[in-house]
């Protein structure tokens, strides 16, 4: 173990086959000991940054690169922030093993050294041979973490170990850095700072060309760059309570709240049939079942779905499409509906990528465009008198104008700021476009309700917040939305109605009986975040 | 994905497990390449009987399940032996119409061709119920000297298919909910194999690079210990002895005169 | 030429694998359609060799397209294809290998992996001699084999191509490609 700074003097660097730099003569030096977050926006080069100090860049990926000095430290470990591609075991023990068979370590110590382990960072498990799968989320970047504390390094670098965790998840591996990092160098990159800030010695910050704005301590830095920091979209302390300011500031968006808080405050007005209805609604899915005695949403509701990971959220979701079967009384605007997927419904899926079918931005967007004009055009025909129908002149694929298509098309991206050439394929996308993107093509489909499956998992700021504003748009001119979210705050602010899945039953309540018994726990939350 | 993995679970560890997987493989794939390249029912037949016996024997399964592993075998060995029946070369022609052309030439080489699959089969299984994946990546690291890289490597692809298979599902639904109308004919197989691939593929590569490096960021390296230590052990000499028992019996017993 | 390295390795087995899954669905409705329609069975043979040159034209390393074919007999034999896939996998591959190796791993085209799927039909050829499939009459032998060789060609040439085409248009492709060494010296402005 050494005393030695890390870091790069100098550094140069630029992804293979594009011409901008990532990083142009930047210099960082990371002393012993030291724990240091770094922010920045997405796409700056954070990742890579880490990569190249631990020294993953050259030695497992190549890019182009160029330093006068680069120094790695002698031993280190490096958790990820895809908790389901850190493995390439699938057994708990057997991961951990892995790490052990690496240093050579004799067998017959393995076992108690991986009970050490997993103690360590309070991964608490009925046997040693658990499945992986078996495990939460935050349960396997706690098990990550145990493997890297197995490398017995001096330096641990994190790349946004909680972005990809629901809000326990996250509570709880910063509980468990803190407890076990404590002595070791630590360097994260992360965008939720929300009530860790205090353990950190020190904030870098780098701007979009990579280069470094800010270092310091981080309540100096907090303070100076925080215009910066709520532009580029890093979730910092009081976010949600400021953003709310900024909106009660705007009238139109003011008025938007106002109704809200008044759906929120009194639930289904008598009399009114609901848009959508279920009674006695069952669903099996293999072993796995669910049961709603009763649940219904009005138009212009806003459904927050909320329940542990399995419940059975997406299962419902899939079921109200028509993707799954299921059982019972199921009814929009009064109607039974059928085995088809309903025409007034369009569904977002959770990774946006699998929604994707072309190779082009401005395709996907016509794509929904043509299906939209379809469906008009044979409720049209449907409409009619049978006798029509039965004399109207034989029609094939209308000859819709391309041309015409794409300006329509255009001129929606350009509406919800997906300012990106059209020409490019969508997987080139940054993942907050890809999900705004993927939200686009459902609305352009212009169907009375919306189904989205936790729309701003994983997200900046800045994404989810354009993302939340467009659905409340959406509320205004009347469509109702209904979305699997663990976002609590979204849950308060946003939500009308809540559904909840637990033990294979849902339940409904409004947004202030749902998280009544939560005020407590938010007291505790923002005493951290202000320290 | 937990509930198949499950079926697959033997009820018990008979001694064909406890033997050594290296060995085991080495054996078998020796009796697959000599059927492989040979020519003799009889010998196809002993054999089937002989590790017909085995198997049944010491699988480490029930019966039921061992019967419904040799469906698609037997599916496969008929439907291999028909199609040489009906169309295999020969002169001595019994029955003939159009295109079919049975003779007794084909009918040998229909017999053979089923019997020889039909073994192949037995072997596979014989192989695969009592040696699961792991025990038998790592005895092959410290029997037969692979690369621990090829190894790993393997096992976290193998980590990989639950979530390959979920996702073909997803695609599926995400499809339906698009309205994706594919055109007939040709093009429509070309345009499936596209939609489906692209994603797949893309997510399967992105998900390998990452574990990739993870694995690099664990010190992964050629020189290392074992967490399952694969040894030789009395039940492998018993292992030994039946399969040449089981070969010579498959040899003799055909020559004998009936 | 580079050798695999670790994430190479992992890419390619993982790209063999998956083709192993669809392999396995391939061949349950393969057996199926088997003794009906044998020549719709030889028609659709060619996703068989379609690992190999497709693993080659996606990574552009020397040992991809071998490493990729094994790796999808591996699997395909773990879940119940029989053993002998690994015989097939080891010489397809093979035959795939070699066709890259001769034109040194630079050229990609729509005809050498046309050609790669070909080679790896005609390593398949060689084994069924062995084992007794082509024990059949002159006409049934050419029909089989013919359209098998056609069925190569599309699977290998032209679908493979098409859908790395395409995988490059995602910008995934770029996580493993070879690096341009020339880049670096473009830093030292």
């Amino acid at each position: 173990m050494t005393n030695k700074a890390i870091g790069v003097t100098k550094l140069r660097a630029k992804y293979s086959g594009e011409k901008q730099l990532i990083f142009n003569d930047l210099t960082l030096s990371i002393p012993h000991g030291q724990k240091l977050l770094l922010l920045g926006p997405s796409g700056c080069g954070k990742s890579t940054l880490l990569q190249i100090i631990s020294g993953i860049i050259p030695g497992a990926v190549q890019i182009p690169l160029l330093a006068e000095q680069i120094t790695k430290p002698e031993s280190w470990g490096f958790v990820f922030q895809d908790p389901d591609t850190q493995f390439c075991m699938s057994y708990v023990d057997e991961e951990l093993a892995f790490v052990l068979e690496n240093q050579q370590i004799p067998q017959e110590q393995m076992k108690q050294l991986i009970e050490e382990a997993l103690e360590h960072v309070q991964l608490h498990l009925p046997k040693l041979h658990t499945p992986i799968a078996e495990l939460s989320q935050g349960m396997k970047q706690r098990l990550a973490l145990a493997a890297v504390l197995l490398l017995k390094p001096d330096v641990v670098f994190l790349d946004e170990p909680s972005a990809l965790l629901d809000p326990e998840g996250k509570q709880y591996i910063w509980e468990t850095i803190r407890s076990t990092l404590a002595q070791h160098t630590v360097i994260v990159v992360e965008h939720h700072i929300d009530g860790i800030l205090d353990w950190f010695d020190r904030v870098v910050v780098l701007n979009r060309q990579g280069d470094i704005i800010a270092d310091g301590h981080p309540s100096h830095v907090f303070v100076e760059q925080k215009s910066f920091l709520m532009q580029e979209g890093i979730w910092y302390p009081n976010i949600w309570e400021e953003y709310f300011s900024y909106q009660s500031d705007s009238p139109s968006l003011a008025f938007r709240a106002e109704a809200t808080a008044e759906l929120q405050a009194q639930p289904n007005t008598s009399g009114s049939q609901p848009l959508l209805e279920l009674q006695n609604f069952k669903i099996k899915r293999g072993a796995y079942s669910l049961d709603v005695p009763y649940a219904a949403a009005q138009q212009g509701d806003w459904i927050a779905i909320r329940g542990k990971n399995g419940a059975g959220k997406s299962t419902l979701l899939f079921a109200l499409a028509r993707l799954l079967a299921s059982n019972g009384s199921y009814r929009i605007q009064g109607e039974d509906v059928g085995e088809d997927i309903p025409p007034s419904m369009s569904y977002v899926f959770q990774n946006p990528e699998l929604q994707f079918i072309t190779d082009r931005i401005i395709d996907e967007v016509t794509h929904s465009l043509i299906v939209k004009y379809d469906k008009e055009r044979t409720e049209k025909e449907q409409s009619e008198h049978w006798i029509k129908r039965l004399f109207a002149p034989k029609q094939r694929k209308s000859r819709i104008d391309l041309q015409q298509l794409t300006l329509e098309a255009s001129a929606a991206l350009e509406q919800l700021q997906l300012s990106v050439p059209p020409d490019r394929h969508p997987y080139e996308l940054s993942i907050g476009q890809k999900r705004r993107l993927s939200v686009l093509t459902a609305l352009v489909e212009n169907r009375s309700i919306l189904l989205l499956d936790e729309p701003t998992f994983g997200q900046d700021a800045r994404s989810t917040f354009i993302m939340l504003e467009w659905l409340q748009q959406l509320q205004a001119s009347g469509v109702t939305i209904m979305m699997i979210t663990h976002d609590e705050q979204i849950m308060r602010r946003f939500a009308t109605q809540i559904w909840h899945i637990e033990h294979g039953t849902l339940t409904t309540c409004s947004p202030a009986q749902a998280l009544y018994s939560k005020e407590a726990d938010d007291e505790q939350l923002t005493q951290l975040v202000h320290t | 994905m937990n509930s198949l993995l499950n079926w697959f679970t033997p009820n018990k560890q008979t001694w064909l497990h406890r033997c050594n997987p290296s060995l085991k493989f080495v054996a078998l794939f020796a009796i697959m390449l000599f059927v492989f390249f040979s020519r003799a029912i009889g010998l196809y037949v002993g054999y089937i009987i002989c590790l017909s016996i085995v198997l049944w024997s010491s699988s480490g399964f029930p019966a039921r399940k061992v019967a419904l592993l040799h469906i698609p075998i037997l599916i496969s060995s008929l439907s291999s032996g028909i199609t040489l029946t009906l169309f295999g070369r020969g002169n001595d022609i019994i029955w003939q119409w159009w295109i079919i052309k049975i003779s007794h030439e084909s009918i040998h080489s229909g017999m053979m061709i089923g019997t020889k699959s039909l073994l192949i089969g037995i072997i596979s299984l014989l192989l695969l119920l009592t040696s699961p994946p792991v025990k038998l990546l790592y005895s092959f690291m410290q029997q037969l000297r692979l690369p621990a890289k090829y190894a790993y490597a393997f096992l976290a692809g193998l980590r990989l298919v639950p979530y390959m298979i979920e996702e073909v599902q997803l695609r599926r639904r995400a499809l339906r909910i698009r309205r994706v109308q594919a055109d007939r004919g040709f093009a429509k197989i070309y345009q499936m194999i596209k939609l489906y691939s692209i994603p797949l593929i893309a997510q399967a590569i992105r998900r390998a690079h990452r574990i990739g490096i993870a694995m690099e960021a664990k010190q992964f390296q050629q020189k290392r210990t074992y967490y399952y230590i694969t040894s030789f052990s009395a039940y492998d000499g018993i292992f030994v002895c039946i399969v040449l028992i089981c070969t010579a019996v498959a040899l003799i017993v055909p020559e004998l005169p009936v | 030429m580079k050798k695999l390295s670790l994430v190479d390795i992992v890419v390619i087995i993982v790209i063999g694998i998956v083709f192993g899954v669809i392999m396995k669905f391939w061949d349950d409705l393969y057996s199926v359609v088997k003794p009906l329609l044998p020549t719709l069975r030889q028609l659709i043979y060619g996703m068989w060799f379609m690992v190999g040159p497709f693993a080659a034209l996606l990574i552009r390393k020397p040992g991809a397209a071998l490493l990729a074919s094994v790796a999808g007999a591996s699997l395909s034999a773990l879940v119940g294809n029989g053993f002998e896939v690994l015989m097939y996998g080891l010489i397809q591959g093979l035959g795939a290998e070699l066709v890259f190796l001769a034109f040194r791993y630079r050229k990609f085209s729509i005809a050498v992996a046309g050609l790669a799927g070909i080679m790896s039909c005609v390593g398949g050829f060689l084994l069924d001699l062995s084992y007794g499939y082509a024990e059949l009459e002159t006409w049934a032998l050419i029909v089989k084999y013919g359209l098998r060789v056609i069925s190569a060609f599309i699977f290998t040439g032209i679908f493979a191509y098409y859908i790395v085409l395409a995988l490059e248009k995602t910008k995934v492709t770029s996580l493993i490609r070879p690096i341009d060494y020339s880049e670096i010296d473009n830093l030292k402005q």
